[in-house]
C-alpha cells in the first residue's frame, strides 16, 4: 500500500495546487476575498443546506443519489448479466439486446427521457406516490450502468475456468446454483475493481442529475452564482471540481490497489 | 447386497455416438463394467476416451445409443434436475483436480452433499473428515487447495468425490498433470479404493498401473474400442496392429 500513499499524498498536493494556481491567475489581487466569499457558501454546497441543518440537497444529494443508483443498477445488472449468460437463446438474446441498447445509450439522454417517460406520480393500492426529480434522477443514472455492471458481471464469470463448472456439474450442482455457490464467489475479487471504476464513474456522471431539476450540487451551484454576482461562478465551478476529485480519487487509488493485489494472488 | 444376477453390468454403452461440430468423436462405443468392477481405458489422445467418461455421467449428452448405469437410462435425462439422482451415483476426478480454491479443503468435501443431496452438516463432516484421514490428509482440513501440492489437491479431489458416496468413479487421467513424485501417493489411494469394491472407471497413460489393477482393458482409437480383454492378455498378446504399434509406443 505504500507506493499508493505516495501517489495518492502527490496527487491531492498536485491537484490543490494546480487549482489554487487557476484560480489566482483568474481572479489576481481579488483572490484573498472571492476565496472568503465562496467558502462561506460550503455548507449550501455540500448539504443544500445554509447551516447543515440537512442533508437534501448539494453534494450530499450527489453522494446519495449514486449510492441508490449503484445499488439499483448493482442488482438490475446482476440479473441482466446471468441472463446474457443463459444457455436458452430466448433469455439470452433480449438480454443482450438490453444490455447493448443501454450501454449505447448517451446518460444525458437517458435523464431527460425519463423525466418525460416516468409519471409524476404513481398509484399503488389506491394510494399516490410522487416520484420525485431525484428518484428520476436516480433511475436515469442506474440504467446505463446496470448495461456496464452486466458486462462486469459476464466478463468476470467468463474468468473463471471451465473446469470449475464441469467439476460442480460433476458434483450434481445445477447452473444457478454453480453461479451462486462456485463461480460468482471466484469471480467477485476480479470484478470488485471494474465495479469501483464504474461507481466512479457513476459518481462524476451524478453531476448530469441537474437536468432532472434535483437540488444537486451544480443546481446549488447556479443558486449560489445568482444570488453572489457573476464574478464568484469561476471560483464556484474550481471549487465544485475540487469536491468530485477529493471524492473520486481515493477510490481510484483503492482501485489500483484492489487490481494489484488479486494479480500477485494469482 | 447378495449378487443375484451376477450378469447385469453396474454400467453399459450401447452403440454411443458423439460429435463434437464436424467431428465425430465416438463411433459407435460399447463397452460394459460389472459392479465392483475396474476397467482401464487406454488409447491414445483425442481417441475419444475422455469423452466416454463424460457419458457415463452425463456431462455431455450423446448423440445415438444408449447409456445405462444401474437403473438409470443417462441419455434420456436432459435437465439439469434429473441428473442429481446420477451425479449421486457416479463421482469424477479430473486432470486438473479443480477443487473449489474459494474453500477450504474440508469444505470442498462438505460443500456438495450438504448443498446438493441436502444432507446434514454435522453427519457429512464426520464423514469427510475420515474420508481425509482415508487419503492421508488429517491436519490439512482448514487449508486452501492453492497451499497443497498437487498430489495432495488431487487426493483431495479424490476424497470429494467419495464424500458423494458414489457407486462408481470415473477417472479422467488424474495423475496426468503431476510431478512424477506425486504420481504413486495419488495411484496408492485409487488401488486402496480398487481393492475395496469400488466401481472405478480410469482413463490413464500410467500402463503398469493399468495392468496391476485393472480386471478389464479396453483399448479405444479413433473413436472406437479396437480391443479389450483382461490386462495379461491384452498386454501379453494383443491381437490388433493398432494396439500393437500403440504398446510399443507407450511400454
Amino acid at each position: 500500500m505504500n507506493a499508493h500513499v505516495k501517489i495518492f499524498l502527490v496527487g491531492v498536493l498536485g491537484v490543490t495546487l494546480v487549482l489554487v494556481a487557476l484560480f489566482v491567475a483568474v481572479y489576481g489581487a481579488d483572490s484573498g476575498a472571492i476565496l472568503r466569499d465562496v467558502a462561506g457558501r460550503t455548507p449550501l454546497l455540500l448539504s443544500g443546506s445554509a447551516d447543515f441543518s440537512a442533508f437534501e440537497g448539494g453534494f450530499a444529494a450527489n453522494i446519495v443519489i449514486s449510492l441508490w443508483a449503484m445499488a439499483l443498477a448493482a442488482v438490475a445488472g446482476t440479473a441482466l448479466g446471468v441472463g446474457m449468460i443463459s444457455q436458452s437463446a430466448v433469455i439470452r438474446g433480449p438480454s443482450v439486446l438490453v444490455m447493448n441498447l443501454l450501454r449505447n445509450s448517451p446518460w444525458l439522454v437517458v435523464l431527460y427521457a425519463m423525466l418525460y417517460l416516468l409519471p409524476f406520480e404513481v398509484r399503488i393500492f389506491g394510494r399516490f406516490i410522487e416520484i420525485s426529480p431525484m428518484i428520476k434522477a436516480t433511475i436515469g443514472l442506474a440504467l446505463p450502468v446496470t448495461a456496464n455492471i452486466a458486462e462486469v458481471f459476464r466478463g468476470g464469470v467468463e474468468s473463471v475456468p471451465t473446469g470449475q463448472w464441469e467439476s460442480a456439474r460433476a458434483l450434481g450442482y445445477r447452473r444457478l446454483q454453480i453461479l451462486r455457490r462456485v463461480v460468482v464467489p471466484q469471480a467477485i475479487p476480479i470484478m470488485t475493481p471494474n465495479l469501483m471504476t464504474t461507481y466512479a464513474m457513476l459518481f462524476i456522471g451524478s453531476s448530469l442529475v441537474v437536468v432532472t431539476g434535483t437540488h444537486d450540487v451544480l443546481s446549488v451551484a447556479r443558486t449560489v452564482i445568482a444570488s453572489d454576482g457573476d464574478h464568484v461562478a469561476t471560483a464556484v465551478y474550481l471549487y465544485i471540481l475540487y469536491l468530485f476529485f477529493l471524492f473520486c480519487f481515493p477510490i481510484a487509488i483503492l482501485t489500483r490497489w484492489l487490481e494489484q493485489r488479486v494479480r500477485v494472488r494469482k | 447386497m447378495t449378487q443375484v444376477q451376477p450378469s447385469a453390468p453396474l454400467i453399459e454403452l450401447r452403440d454411443v455416438h458423439k460429435s463434437f461440430g464436424s467431428i465425430e468423436v465416438l463411433k459407435g462405443v460399447s463397452m460394459s463394467v460389472r459392479d465392483g468392477g475396474v476397467v482401464c481405458i487406454i488409447g491414445p489422445s483425442g481417441s475419444g476416451k475422455s469423452t466416454i467418461l463424460r457419458c457415463i455421467n452425463g456431462l455431455i449428452t450423446i448423440d445415438r445409443g444408449t447409456v445405462r448405469v444401474g437403473s438409470f437410462a443417462v441419455e434420456t435425462l436432459t435437465k439439469d434436475k434429473h441428473l442429481v439422482p446420477l451425479r449421486h451415483e457416479v463421482a469424477m476426478v479430473f486432470q486438473q483436480y479443480n477443487l473449489f480454491p474459494h474453500r477450504t479443503v474440508l469444505q470442498n468435501l462438505t460443500m456438495a452433499p450438504v448443498q446438493v443431496l441436502g444432507e446434514k452438516p454435522a453427519v457429512v463432516r464426520e464423514r469427510a473428515l475420515a474420508l481425509l484421514a482415508k487419503v492421508r490428509l488429517t491436519g490439512k482440513e482448514n487449508a486452501y487447495p492453492g497451499e497443497l501440492s498437487g498430489g495432495q489437491q488431487q487426493r483431495v479431489a479424490i476424497a470429494r468425490a467419495l464424500a458423494m458416496q458414489p457407486r462408481v468413479i470415473l477417472f479422467d487421467e488424474v495423475t496426468a498433470a503431476l510431478d512424477p513424485e506425486m504420481v504413486s501417493e495419488v495411484l496408492n489411494v485409487i488401488r486402496e479404493l480398487a481393492r475395496e469394491g469400488m466401481t472405478c472407471v480410469l482413463v490413464t497413460h500410467e500402463m503398469r498401473f493399468a495392468q496391476e489393477v485393472a480386471d478389464e482393458i479396453f483399448f479405444t482409437d479413433k473413436g472406437v474400442i479396437v480391443e479389450h480383454g483382461p490386462p495379461a492378455r491384452l498386454f501379453k498378446s494383443p491381437n490388433d496392429p493398432r494396439l500393437k504399434a500403440f504398446l510399443d509406443k507407450v511400454l
